[in-house]
């Protein structure tokens, strides 16, 4: 078709805008980061998009190096928190994606669990916060409070939806004539499965698991919900580092958020094409 | 392990292999969704909260007659909560929609540098929400970036209290939904404007249409489907709306940005009431249950039509 | 109605040119083939036809009309598609108004055009059935008449039997045929299919690598074509060839074969045609045309395997020579055995063994 050179020009100046409104606060944040203190609350005329003076103590601050100019170090550095993100995320993103897997598989080429589809997006359709109450009972009762394998769990049940939902279309479009031949051949099913299966579907497992686990690591609610001292996340830290005997941490929470935030976004690219997908509860593929 | 699937009860064995796989899923959806429910029920009867010194299944010791559901009738906050939600609902999801569907109408063709561009546009809903909330916190500061951009296009000095001012801080608040939200739909409306068959348009420009006339007699009727897929799944995302709202505002100032998951995070941390709360969420389960079974049946049967 | 004239037509896609010049008169009511292996540039041709693509250089005229800058949705062309872009989400009723309506007639002179072409096409019945669950040629005729109800001054139809079952496409000719006969519009067919060409156009224009190869009635490029491309590519199967030298006998001039033998004596205009004794030539001959021989100095191959299809059997001779006769089902061939054969002078056809060109008619081409 042919293309018009006004057109063009609209194009690019709606995209440019648009680029510049998505990358406004991610910029300002990352410039933060960088910045020293004397530059956290500049305003007006003293007011940069870029450091006057770059610098990596909002970093060494973070990970517990003291500094005169704010009025105390922090009682608990960012390692922990770290730890906490990485350890529930990890696991939480292995349970949700085993228990999907294998339920997939089941449903789709069984037959099996015909109510997990519905039961599984009604699971997403209700708000945590509306469960919560009675999790966070149990989860008292079963010392699962504040530890990070319980935090795991949950993640790994709220996650169980898109798990499911991913592997089920991603079984579905798999072509079953290699399953079909390896079972004339004499080999079990559950083998087959194992043996077969599963390794062919390596990418799309890699995927769906890394999708999920963008997931588990973006919360903050329910991690606020269920941890409270040893074992806060990233976001539960980074909401506790202000208080009124530090004043606005600025520069300290933007590293924080910068730190919290990369993994999300260098992922997300790697699994672009599954986005829609994952986001779709499979009913849609790009 | 000879010819076992040729074996006449390799039925029976798929079923069993069937049932055997789901079962950690199921056994997981029991735990947290069927046995929580019955609890949560049984609690939401009775005035026991975690304070009261029983353990939780003694609380029939202080069953009060549905007083908690009559309570919720008559909670203002709660009533206003839910009008801030929808509100919210009302404003966000139709800006993301059209943003998104304005930005996908502009990415349908080929054009130097669009793989770039389309993966920055999509940054911003890959970043933690409660990270996003943090940003626009900063942003928005009354001595902050946004006012500073606002001073230099108009000339003057711009200083709106926008986290600390009632009407502001709404407005806030569905700026950073919109900022981050408009992606998704962008990603999922440019995959359904990238569905619609080019022969079709291509069929009705030669037939004359001009480019309304061909989105709306084409591409919108193709498309409807998957636009009330990207409109179905925003409406119940933007209904739990917590992170970044929380982290900006704390549903302040007063209760000026308190919305439902908000409200419930409050009543639960702060007033521990329970037993209340408990209601509350089965109130707000069942009235959600009711409007998701249609919405639900909808995309259940899109998915279908789809797969 | 309208006559189509392309001058100089070029297409190019960033490095890679799809298009090297194309002349092409096609007159008014003519139903013209552009014939091709997929690649050869014949669609591009179309959609610049069309205005679906712009030409990187050269010039489009309808008539006397110059076509550059004119947007495809005011050409005033019919275009039938390869899936025929049905809008499956509306009636038969509304596709064959789609047009009229966006170009926003009268209600009531919509409905009669809608009528009037409904009764022609015999869709009437069908009107208002969803497009999405009707059967292929009703298809067809629903995309010929959603188009023909603008009266367009061109028809183009890009491959529209190419997705069809191949028991159905016969019927799907003879009606695509009866159509064009009853619109008497100017169409341009383009196709992979020689058969669909042959049966159907006026005129055939084959097309291979961007290049017009040969313009000509289905009978024309079959019995005198200019290269070997087009020799090899129209028939089925298509002409045998041979690389063979000339070599002059008592008799007269001959080709020498090689192993198959050598030729029989070449008419004398043929002869006179071959400019140089020295260089090698294609030596060009219809499997259709070949008779079993008899005498000693026939040319021989040995038979490799047969095809029995239907009425006739196809024989392939020699190991990797693809060569093959045609014979009628009673010619007695036995695979293993030598076939001794012979052709008529009037039969053969010689080939620049490099160029490819037809001997005698250099001049003809490109």
């Amino acid at each position: 078709m042919k293309k018009s050179i006004p057109f063009e020009v609209f194009r690019y100046a709606m995209i440019a805008l648009a680029l510049v409104v998505a990358l406004i606060p991610i910029a300002w944040m990352a410039s933060m980061a960088f910045k020293p203190v004397g530059e956290w609350s500049a305003t007006g005329a003293d007011l940069t998009w870029w450091p006057k003076h770059p610098t990596l103590f909002n970093f060494n601050f973070i990970f517990g190096q003291s500094d005169t100019s704010l009025i105390v170090a922090l009682e608990k550095t960012a390692a922990k928190p770290i730890l906490a993100s990485l350890l529930s995320s990890i696991f939480g993103t292995l349970i949700a994606i085993s228990a999907g897997t294998a339920a997939a598989y089941g449903l789709s080429r069984f037959g099996a669990g015909k109510n997990l589809p519905l039961a599984l997006i009604q699971l997403r359709i209700f708000p945590p916060m509306a469960v919560m109450i009675p999790v966070m009972i149990m989860w008292a009762f079963l010392r699962l409070n504040d530890t990070w394998f319980g935090l795991a769990l949950v993640y790994g049940i709220v996650t169980l939806p898109f798990a499911f939902w991913l592997m089920k279309t991603f079984f579905d479009d798999m072509p079953r004539e290699i399953e079909e031949a390896a079972l004339v051949e004499g080999c079990s099913r559950w083998r087959v499965f194992t043996r077969i299966t599963l390794p062919m579907m390596r990418a799309p497992l890699a995927s769906a698991a890394l999708f999920v686990f963008i997931m588990n690591w973006s919360d903050y609610l329910i991690a606020l919900l269920l941890t409270s001292r040893e074992w806060v996340t990233i976001p539960v830290y980074m909401a506790s580092l202000s208080s009124s005997m530090t004043g606005q941490l600025y520069g300290a929470k933007a590293a924080l958020g910068l730190i919290a935030a990369i993994p999300p976004l260098v992922l997300g690219i790697a699994i672009q094409k599954h986005l829609v997908r994952g986001l779709t509860f499979g009913a849609l593929k790009q | 392990m000879s010819g076992a699937s040729l074996q006449p009860d390799s039925a029976k064995q798929a079923a069993s292999l069937g049932f055997k796989l789901t079962l950690p899923a199921q056994l997981l959806v029991l735990f947290i969704a069927v046995f929580p429910t019955l609890m949560q029920i049984y609690i939401s009867l009775t005035d026991w909260s975690p304070l009261s010194g029983a353990n939780w299944w003694m609380a029939y010791g202080f069953w009060n007659n549905f007083a908690n559901y009559f309570d919720l009738l008559q909670d203002g906050r709660f009533w206003g909560a839910l009008r801030r939600t929808g509100l919210v609902m009302l404003v966000c999801v139709p800006a993301e929609f059209l943003l998104g569907l304005a930005l996908a109408t502009l990415f349908v063709d080929e054009f130097r540098g669009k793989k770039i561009f389309y993966s920055i546009l999509l940054m911003p809903m890959m970043v933690v929400p409660a990270v996003a909330g943090y940003m626009f916190y900063m942003l928005f500061q009354s001595t902050g970036p946004i006012n500073h951009i606002l001073s230099t296009l108009t000339g003057s000095t711009v200083s709106i209290a926008w986290l600390s001012d009632t009407t502001y801080a709404m407005i806030a608040v569905m700026i950073a939904d919109i900022w981050q939200w408009t992606p998704l739909m962008f990603l999922i409306l440019l995959a359904g404007l990238a569905g619609v068959p080019e022969d079709q348009i291509k069929a009705a420009t030669l037939l004359g249409a001009s480019a309304r006339q061909r989105f709306i007699t084409i591409v919108i009727p193709r498309m409807k489907t998957i636009m009330i897929i990207a409109l179905s799944i925003r409406l119940i995302e933007n209904f739990k709306i917590f992170d970044t709202l929380y982290i900006m505002t704390g549903g302040g100032p007063g209760t000026a940005t308190e919305t439902i998951s908000v409200y419930f995070y409050k009543v639960t941390t702060q007033d521990l009431i329970w037993g209340y709360v408990a209601a509350l969420a089965l109130f707000i389960l069942v009235v959600l249950s009711v409007v998701a079974v249609y919405a639900m049946k909808r995309l259940a049967l899109a998915i279908e039509v789809a797969a | 109605m309208s006559a189509i004239h392309l001058r100089n037509l070029v297409k190019r896609f960033g490095a890679f040119t799809a298009l090297k010049t194309m002349d092409l008169d096609i007159a008014d009511g003519e139903f013209m083939a552009i014939l091709g292996p997929s690649g050869c540039g014949k669609s591009t041709t179309m959609n610049m036809i069309a205005g679906l693509e712009e030409p990187s250089s050269g010039s489009i005229h309808f008539s006397d009309r110059d076509m550059a800058g004119v947007p495809m949705g005011k050409r005033n062309v019919g275009f039938v598609f390869q899936n025929y872009a049905i809008f499956t989400h509306m009636t038969v009723r509304q596709n064959l108004a789609y047009g009229p309506t966006m170009q926003r007639a009268q209600t009531a002179e919509v409905n009669k055009k809608v009528a009037e072409m409904a009764d022609f096409l015999q869709l009437t019945e069908l009107l208002d059935r969803k497009a999405d669950k009707l059967s292929v040629n009703i298809l067809q005729r629903v995309a010929i008449g959603r188009s023909a109800i603008l009266k367009p001054a061109i028809f183009l139809l890009d491959e529209p039997l190419s997705n069809v079952d191949a028991a159905f496409r016969a019927v799907m000719r003879t009606e695509l045929k009866q159509l064009q006969r009853q619109f008497k519009q100017t169409m341009v067919y383009v196709t992979h299919d020689q058969l669909e060409a042959m049966t159907m156009a006026d005129r055939i224009a084959v097309m291979d690598h961007g290049v017009l190869q040969q313009v000509g009635t289905p009978l024309e490029v079959y019995n005198n074509p200019v290269n070997t491309f087009v020799a090899t590519f129209i028939g089925s199967p298509g002409m045998n060839l041979v690389k063979g030298t000339p070599t002059e006998t008592k008799q007269g001039l001959r080709i020498n074969l090689g192993a198959i033998g050598k030729s029989p004596i070449l008419p004398p205009a043929l002869a006179s045609n071959l400019k140089s004794r020295n260089s090698e030539v294609w030596y060009g001959f219809r499997p259709e045309n070949i008779t079993v021989g008899t005498k000693a100095d026939d040319l021989s191959l040995p038979i490799t395997f047969t095809e029995r299809i239907g009425a006739r059997t196809i024989v392939h001779l020699g190991e990797g020579l693809s060569m093959k006769a045609v014979f009628d089902n009673e010619t007695p061939v036995t695979v293993g055995k030598t076939l001794n054969f012979t052709l008529k002078p009037e039969h053969v056809l010689l080939f620049d063994g490099t160029s490819g060109v037809r001997i005698g008619m250099e001049a003809a081409h490109g």
